[in-house]
């Protein structure tokens, strides 16, 4: 128990005269209250993190006081909303976008996993707890876990904001943060409620997941680009003022809210924002309260699954079939050898496509590059497409990034691929008669080539033949392959387990990291000594045909791997 | 003597899927009754409703004379529940659990606390009573989600398979204990797909299937109807839709080619 849940504890406890009138018992209260926020003191702040049971590390304690820490470094980010825009107006608006958007986000996957807990079904409703009881204690639970989030991360706000404008402007800033909160529950209650009427309940984790991927990438995206887009100097001098969307954009209205609240000036036309900012959330909280809340329990409780209804079995003979789709079985029999490298390859690449747990850790990051490619080009003024088409100067630096940015899409996918959560699972491998190990990896690494790397390649090849024309493809090819080795080479190299068999640890070892080092600077080299004889056609095709060998003869090596040689990890089961 | 436990046509669906379909039931103080019927044969939903889990059903069900639809509060506090699986919030300890539910029974935190340092001994948990409950293995959640049944003694108690998970010794602690509670006067309602224990522990079994009651008595009354046969082999007989024996056969024909 620290300091703030102890607070926020006597606070909300403080009125038990009427808690019992409204037949709600306060030690009941009180004791799940306390239950509940132990045990969120002791879930670690990243989902996935530090799921490790040895005894030698250390149990996690004090989770909230670390999340808020963090909570309040992204608040600080927030900040640079007040380097935006010529007037305060401005400068509030993109800070209320902010906050409600990495608000939502935060909170969304914490509805599933943290505030919406459908063991609590099990263990407290059997006991003699009345439902208001029960549902008070939720909602307070709620209220305390929102609060914890939304102080720190408005923290560096309200102390710009009470820096520059005092008090009168200290004061609104507060009530509008509370209000643009509660606005933003409501948002998250009506996306579940949305979801959850499109969709089944299986379908709505993976959905949420992939939600998350895209906010990820978008955020990280606005962030890089925005600025870039439109010019330094036209972002400080911009003014929402003018623009008409601006009128039912809700941020804008907790910023001109602020802005009536400091003089409260009746005549101001901004007393029209005032109303808006106080009357919308209001509402908002009794429709989620009228509305979504009654069927929002079960409907949740059903996607945790009880296991009470049965999956339907498919019937049809063809759906059987199509769980492995053709084009991939084809592929498998193409490249890989019949038994464990072909059932590792088909494994791999099934799980790479289904796993959440695998995804979340996976697109953002490709999303990322993505983004930093983009920011690449248009950052190279000078560029133009008659350069690339030359093959000249900055075209050709432009093309090689592009062709070797892709091995860290694919080392980002090589280096999740032997983490999962169901790590128990693996001792599918040490109980089967598997001769030659190294099958389990080229298989995987292959499939992880053709997941990760052969659509990208197909993109680029198309583009560069189409800007470019055929005399590219000696170099394409070199890049190619050489990409090909690297992963191999990465992969003979680190890959000390079998795919989706080790448990996720946040530690970073020594090793590792210096590992991963080396992974980014083997591309690195390889596009500098490619950069330099890119002209060159006789030796690009003579290297191309090495390169293409000494991935052959890679793969070999690592398919060829035998027990001793693998770094036998203890089945960690 | 008045029923402890009493349905009366209680009725239940899953949308168009009908779980229970008409229990009646009247049970007495100090009775043992194994609750048996396959999977999917409305267990799991019977014995929900009876803790309060689902209320909407139909029919009525009164325990120690209080409707349950009436007073949900009252009989929850009268009974004590053990949960198939271990349904716990495993970042507590042990202690810290059990407190929680003594509260939520309204216990006094001394009591309590003295009533829980004494069953966790018992158990064998003593050391471990201050230690997370993420590090257990699945007996010794077992042990805990038991005792947080007991706490409160309550005068009727609902066991989901307790004995999952449990070694050979704590087995024979807990059947010692469900003859002991019987004797004291208690109610025990023990579900379970373990015909040999059922057939030991309870002094009436109820066999449901499909959502009705098919076969309801002691285990000589049973065999005086179905013949001098194990209990298991009366479950088969009841509630195997084809020969046990086929599916075998089956399988073992699956190595064919």
């Amino acid at each position: 128990m620290n300091i703030f849940n102890r607070f926020f504890l006597r606070l909300l406890l403080a009125p038990t005269g009427l808690y019992r009138r409204i037949g709600v018992n306060p030690l009941h209260l009180r004791a799940i209250l306390i239950a509940k926020l132990t045990m969120d003191d002791r879930r670690p702040a990243g989902l996935h993190q530090m799921r490790r049971k040895k005894e030698k590390e250390k149990p996690t304690t004090g989770a909230t006081l670390g999340t808020m820490f963090f909570t309040a470094l992204m608040g600080c980010f927030f900040l640079f909303s007040f380097g935006v825009g010529g007037d305060a107006m401005t400068q509030y608006t993109f800070y209320f976008s902010f906050y409600i958007f990495i608000l939502a986000s935060t909170l969304i996957s914490d509805f599933t996993s943290v505030l919406i807990d459908v063991r609590d079904n099990m263990i407290i409703l059997p006991k003699p707890v009345t439902d208001k009881t029960f549902l008070l204690g939720r909602l307070f639970h709620i209220i305390i876990h929102v609060a914890k989030l939304v102080l720190p991360m408005t923290l560096p706000g309200m102390i710009y904001t009470g820096i520059i404008s005092g008090i009168p402007g200290l004061l609104p800033f507060m009530v509008l943060v509370l209000l643009a909160s509660l606005f933003t529950i409501f948002l998250i209650n009506a996306l579940y409620v949305f979801i959850l009427k499109v969709t089944t309940p299986e379908k709505f984790k993976n959905i949420i997941s992939n939600f998350q991927i895209f906010i990820a990438i978008l955020f990280y995206g606005g962030y890089q680009l925005l600025p870039r887009l439109m010019g330094k100097t036209a972002l400080e001098g911009y003014s929402l003022t003018s623009a008409k969307w601006a009128v039912v954009y809700p941020p804008y209205w907790f910023a001109a809210s602020w802005q009536y609240m400091k003089t409260f000036d009746l005549a101001s036309p901004l007393v029209i924002y005032f109303v808006l900012s106080i009357i919308i959330p209001v509402l908002s909280v009794w429709v989620v309260i009228k509305y979504f809340a009654p069927s929002f329990n079960q409907k949740l409780s059903m996607i945790s699954g009880s296991g009470d209804e049965p999956v339907a079995a498919k019937t049809n003979s063809k759906d059987i079939l199509s769980t492995t789709s053709s084009y991939i079985t084809s592929v498998a029999n193409w490249l890989t050898e019949k038994g464990a490298e072909r059932m590792a390859f088909l494994f791999t690449y099934k799980m790479m496509g289904r796993s959440r747990d695998f995804k979340m850790k996976v697109y953002p990051a490709l999303g990322y590059l993505a983004v930093f490619v983009v920011v690449m080009f248009l950052n190279n003024k000078k560029l133009s497409l008659a350069q690339i088409q030359q093959e000249t100067g900055q075209g050709k630096f432009v093309f090689i990034s592009i062709i070797y940015f892709c091995s860290f899409a694919l080392s980002t996918a090589l280096g999740q691929l032997t983490f999962s959560d169901k790590y128990k699972a693996g001792w599918i491998y040490y109980v089967t008669p598997i001769h030659n190990p190294g099958r389990m990896y080229s298989g995987a690494v292959k499939a992880t080539i053709i997941k990760f790397y052969v659509p990208l390649v197909a993109i680029i090849f198309c583009t560069a033949i189409a800007i470019v024309g055929p005399k590219v493809i000696p170099n394409l090819l070199l890049g190619f392959f050489n990409q090909v080795l690297i992963t191999i080479l990465t992969a003979y190299l680190t890959l000390n387990a079998f795919p989706f068999s080790v448990q996720q640890s946040t530690s970073m070892k020594g090793g590792k990291f210096i590992k991963g080092l080396f992974a980014l600077a083997i591309p690195i080299m390889l596009a500098i000594v490619h950069y330099f004889i890119y002209s060159y056609l006789i030796v690009i095709i003579m290297l191309c045909l090495l390169s293409g060998i000494a991935t052959w003869l890679m793969m070999d090596a690592l398919k060829n791997k035998n027990w001793e040689q693998v770094y036998a990890r203890e089945y960690e089961g | 003597m008045d029923p402890i436990i009493s349905l009366k046509n209680v009725y239940k669906n899953y949308g168009d899927k009908k779980v229970l379909k008409g229990i009646n039931l009247d049970i007495y103080p100090g009775q043992v009754i194994g609750y048996i019927g396959p999977n999917g044969a409305g267990k799991s939903t019977t014995v929900k409703i009876l803790c309060g889990l689902i209320s909407d059903y139909e029919g009525e069900v009164s325990i120690e004379g209080i409707n349950l639809k009436v007073d949900p509060i009252a009989v929850k506090a009268r009974i004590g529940y053990v949960p198939e699986l271990a349904e716990l919030y495993d970042v507590l300890t042990p202690a810290e659990f059990l407190g929680f539910m003594g509260e939520l029974y309204n216990m006094p935190k001394e009591l309590a606390t003295d009533r829980i340092a004494k069953m966790l001994a018992a158990f064998g948990l003593e050391a471990n009573m201050h230690q997370r409950m993420d590090t257990f293995s699945k007996g010794m959640r077992q042990k805990v989600l038991i005792s947080s049944g007991l706490l409160h003694n309550p005068d009727i108690i609902i066991l989901d398979e307790p004995l999952s998970g449990l070694d050979a010794n704590s087995v024979i602690i807990v059947k010692n204990l469900i003859s002991k509670l019987a004797k004291d006067g208690k109610t025990i309602f023990y579900c379970s797909h373990m015909m040999d224990v059922v057939e030991k522990v309870s002094d009436r079994i109820v066999l449901i299937n499909e959502g009705t009651v098919i076969a309801d008595g002691s285990f000589e009354e049973l065999q005086q109807q179905q013949g001098n046969i194990s209990l298991e082999k009366i479950f088969a007989q009841m509630t195997g839709k084809e020969s046990l024996s086929d599916a075998a056969d089956q399988l073992m024909n699956a190595f064919g080619k």
